[in-house]
């Protein structure tokens, strides 16, 4: 039977690690010691971590924990939130190692604190959000009709909409790009990033807009360099299922529209579909063509080394794998 | 420091002020927004839960459609506003408001089968997306319609005072950048104030962080009038614990394609509230809940702060899930709700009154400063009335560009706000930290300027604000100086808007003697037409202020009756 898993779910009931668990590990007047990440940039000698005690109080959020450190202790504590309800997106730190909303995750007897990766940090816990606004700006993240407005309401249905509206519950906290590892190589990749591409699918995945628009946007959306890791998905506070809803749909739109930038794993699909598994020569072949003569140096190491093998690429075939193959890939 | 000319200044990043700079942009008016937090992302209108649907919109009866002005101006405004203002609104919405949303991409909450979901009942309403969570990509929209029109954004900067020419027309603003510590001056034409309600005066609000009154602090002191200060809306069931969410409400409102919603509980296990039940409108308009609930702390089976609960154990939980996000904090307790309710608190929430307008262009008493949304004091919230706003004003200043001239800058006001901003950043007390102040004045609004109010009380809220502003004000600590991400500094600046607006709030709670509504005055439980269906205007003077009164017309809905107990009025 085909089940559904929720990947933030996976171990966590095992584990005694539920919602239920973490709100009830704490009573009233417990302390709670939190260890907070400080930067300051003209006071380089104060940077470091901070340890606090706070005591537990009902229901107490991180969020909560913030606030009183910053009336009772560190004053100057820099931390950005607006909204305190899981809206506005800004609250968002590492605790222990895995992104959270502040406002929305419960505390834990002992908390590491530190602020978002992959964005600069500004002071203590705020981030500079520029980087991942210039990339939501390179997209045009808004609708183009091909044709005209038919008045409200216009002709429209849930399951045209399915997966934008998926993606319209993104508040742009930018946990996920703080956690996505290909984010983190920089400008190895020129991976948008999770939560760039999800502001992207708002519209990207709307039948309403117009293709060309969609394909001129996904055309440096880089997406191919996701390594599907679900990372995203776990930390998702809105719990949107990134991979799954977003950036696999954006993947079979690029195939569709952007069909050259989608080369590599159109070609990687081609080879499995009729081998039963990859052949890296022959992918290299197709996806490089006439380039690869540049590269004979390099191929006669891999060669040497037994990387590759011309003869498997030319003669080796499994015929029942290559079978199972196809019939999985064309469900 | 950087001096920016435009045509209009708009503070505020929120419904209004977005759809102002881009109505004006449609009319080739440049203007540029300075938002305390971010664009779209700070203030109320996030927190649209859902739309109303008025008129004859989406197969709306004519009953439905009276229904909804009614609820408007009964229910949400209890008389204190201009009917003909509300007409006019009404009609802009159904034949502007909903098709502009449209086109430009909001996604109105379909079923599979394509039709537009909606609420049953005598007044309804739809969501964006989802219901409860509808200002998210409300917002977003308007933060991509406003990069896509080029209009520039200086966000989380904090405008600290309103600039203005030797004749005393305001020709632009001061701010401080609150990441980098830069002090930046934008000059023009006019200034548009688009700060929202005067929200996060009180220990427990629902507005967002970076809310201290400035609006009206900044308005007030470049000699604008105010009116209805006191008239406050208080949210009844929002969640009691953590203090971080006391802006999460267990609606009562109806829900999303079901015939149920949230049910309220006193401390004894008794429900008191059933919106299906006790509403007659069939819409919670927020007062009726508050009247039951006042009874029920009276009755000392709840109160203000807490003791009492709401929730959904009635309800099969798909029938909240599927539409709406109201399931949310139950679920983030790790509880079904079907368990049982949580408990619940009550919310200080929008501020009906504000900033006195002329509601055909929203030009305050001040040459050159326009009000739009919540800050303005002519009716209280909906998404839709205060884009309305933004519309209006862009159409006011439109008319009124030829008039206005280019802004000048006034270098001695420039300078002596500097110092004066300066001055906060140096503060050499060893007093109060800023955020612990800030407590203090929520703490006496709550007490004395909480929802059952009274003569000594408020009096004594005066004497408390007094002794704050003489003592403890010179004298906080700020601990560090920097100037990047300094929000002690910023906590400073807010903390000298915040006194001056309660002060203003407590003195239009003491002029209104009678009860409205949320407004109750326990030494006069009355709600008086005979002398108080009228705006309870405050004019800035040479040495103080002084009270006016203006009667509102009644052309579609009179109250029906000349006096009668607060606690015995529907509305």
């Amino acid at each position: 039977m085909n089940v559904q898993v929720d990947a933030r779910s996976i171990g966590k009931a095992e584990n005694f690690d539920g919602l239920l668990a973490r709100n009830t590990r704490l009573n009233p007047g417990d302390p709670v010691r939190i260890r907070v990440r400080r930067f300051d940039a003209d006071r380089p000698d104060q940077s470091g971590f901070e340890s606090f005690v706070v005591p537990y109080d009902a229901s107490m959020r991180v969020l909560d924990a913030l606030n009183y450190i910053a009336e009772h202790f560190a004053t100057d504590l820099a931390y950005r939130w607006l909204c305190g309800s899981k809206m506005c997106g800004t609250c968002a730190i590492r605790m222990n190692g895995r992104e959270v909303l502040a406002c929305w995750e419960s505390v834990e007897p002992d908390m590491t604190i530190e602020p978002l990766r992959n964005l600069p940090v500004i002071r203590d816990l705020v981030v500079d959000r520029a980087p991942y606004e210039a990339r939501v700006a390179k997209f045009e993240p808004w609708l183009e009709r091909s044709t005209d407005y038919a008045g409200f309401p216009e002709p429209l249905s849930h399951k045209d909409m399915k997966n934008a509206s998926k993606a319209l519950d993104c508040i742009s906290c930018m946990s996920c790009f703080s956690a996505c590892p290909v984010v983190g190589l920089g400008n190895l990749t020129d991976f948008a990033g999770p939560a760039p591409l999800v502001q992207l699918a708002q519209t990207a995945l709307d039948v309403r807009n117009d293709p060309a628009k969609v394909a001129s946007a996904l055309e440096h959306a880089g997406i191919f360099n996701c390594v599907s890791c679900y990372k995203c998905e776990e930390v998702c506070p809105a719990k949107i299922p990134i991979v799954t809803r977003i950036i696999e749909p954006l993947k079979a739109k690029t195939a569709e529209l952007v069909p050259h930038a989608a080369r590599h794993s159109m070609v990687f699909r081609a080879i499995v579909a009729s081998r039963g598994r990859i052949d890296p020569s022959e992918l290299v072949l197709r996806v490089q063509g006439a380039k690869v003569l540049l590269q004979v140096g390099r191929a006669l190491r891999l060669l040497l080394r037994g990387k590759i093998n011309p003869l498997k690429t030319l003669f080796g075939k499994n015929r029942g794998a290559a079978d199972a193959a196809s019939r999985i890939l064309d469900q | 420091m950087q001096i920016i000319s435009t045509d209009v200044v708009v503070v505020g990043g929120g419904a209004a002020g977005c759809y102002a700079a881009l109505e004006l942009s449609r009319k080739n008016i440049e203007s540029v927004i300075v938002c305390k937090g971010l664009v779209g992302k700070s203030g109320a209108s996030l927190f649209a839960g859902n739309l109303v649907i008025g008129g004859g919109l989406l197969g709306n009866t004519p009953e439905q459609g009276s229904n909804t002005a009614e609820f408007l101006i009964k229910y949400h405004n209890q008389f204190l506003i201009d009917q003909n203002w509300a007409k006019r609104c009404g009609q802009w919405i159904e034949n502007v408001y909903y098709p502009e949303l449209e086109e430009a991409g909001l996604y109105f909450r379909r079923d599979d089968d394509g039709n537009v979901v909606t609420n049953p009942g005598k007044i309804r309403s739809v969501a964006a997306n989802t219901q409860g969570n509808s200002g998210v990509p409300f917002m977003d929209l308007r933060r991509k319609q406003v990069m896509k029109a080029g209009i520039r954004r200086l966000e989380e900067t904090s405008v600290t005072s309103l600039l203005r020419r030797p004749d005393g027309s305001v020709c632009g603003v001061f701010t401080v950048n609150c990441m980098t510590g830069e002090y930046a001056v934008v000059l023009g034409r006019a200034v548009i104030l688009a700060t929202g309600y005067s929200d996060r005066m009180h220990m427990r609000s629902t507005g967002t962080r970076e809310m201290s009154g400035d609006g009206i602090a900044m308005a007030w002191r470049a000699g604008a009038s105010l009116v209805n200060l006191e008239m406050q809306w208080w949210h009844t069931n929002d969640v009691a614990h953590p203090p971080t969410w006391q802006r999460i409400q267990i609606y009562p409102n109806p829900v999303l394609g079901s015939e149920h919603s949230a049910r309220m509980v006193n401390s004894y296990g008794e429900e008191f509230f059933n919106q299906q039940i006790d509403d007659p409108m069939a819409f919670g308009p927020y007062t009726v809940q508050l009247k039951a609930l006042v009874k029920q702390v009276r009755a000392g089976k709840a109160r203000y702060d807490g003791g009492y609960f709401a929730g959904f154990d009635h309800v099969d939980p798909k029938e909240i899930d599927t539409y709406t996000t109201y399931g949310k904090p139950f679920y983030q307790l790790g509880r079904d709700p079907r368990e049982g309710p949580i408990e619940t608190a009550v919310t200080a929430h929008y501020r009906q009154g504000g900033i006195l307008v002329d509601t055909t262009n929203m030009r305050s008493s001040v040459p050159g400063l326009y009000v739009a949304g919540g800050v303005s004091g002519h009716s209280n919230g909906l998404i839709a009335l205060v884009t309305f706003d933004g519309k209006t004003v862009a159409d006011g200043i439109a008319a009124d560009i030829d008039h206005l001239l280019p802004g000048t800058l006034p270098e001695d006001q420039v300078e002596s706000e500097r110092r004066r901003i300066e001055s906060m950043l140096a503060t050499p007390g060893d007093g109060f930290a800023p955020v612990a102040v800030k407590e203090l004045i929520r703490r006496i609004m709550w007490e004395k300027v909480g929802i059952e109010k009274n003569l000594a009380g408020l009096t004594s809220a005066l004497e408390d604000l007094d002794q704050l502003r003489t003592l403890v004000l010179p004298n906080m600590k700020i601990k560090n100086r920097t100037r990047v991400a300094n929000y002690e500094w910023l906590d400073v600046i807010d903390v000298h808007n915040m006194i001056d607006a309660a002060e203003l709030i407590v003195h239009s709670s003491i002029e209104r003697r009678e009860s409205r509504g949320p407004f109750m005055r326990t030494d006069f439980p009355d709600t008086d037409n005979e002398n108080w269906l009228a705006a309870n205007i405050m004019v800035k003077t040479d040495n103080g202020f002084r009270f006016e009164q203006s009667p509102y017309e009644l052309p579609f809905f009179q109250p029906g009756f000349v006096r009668r107990d607060n606690m015995t009025v529907p509305w």
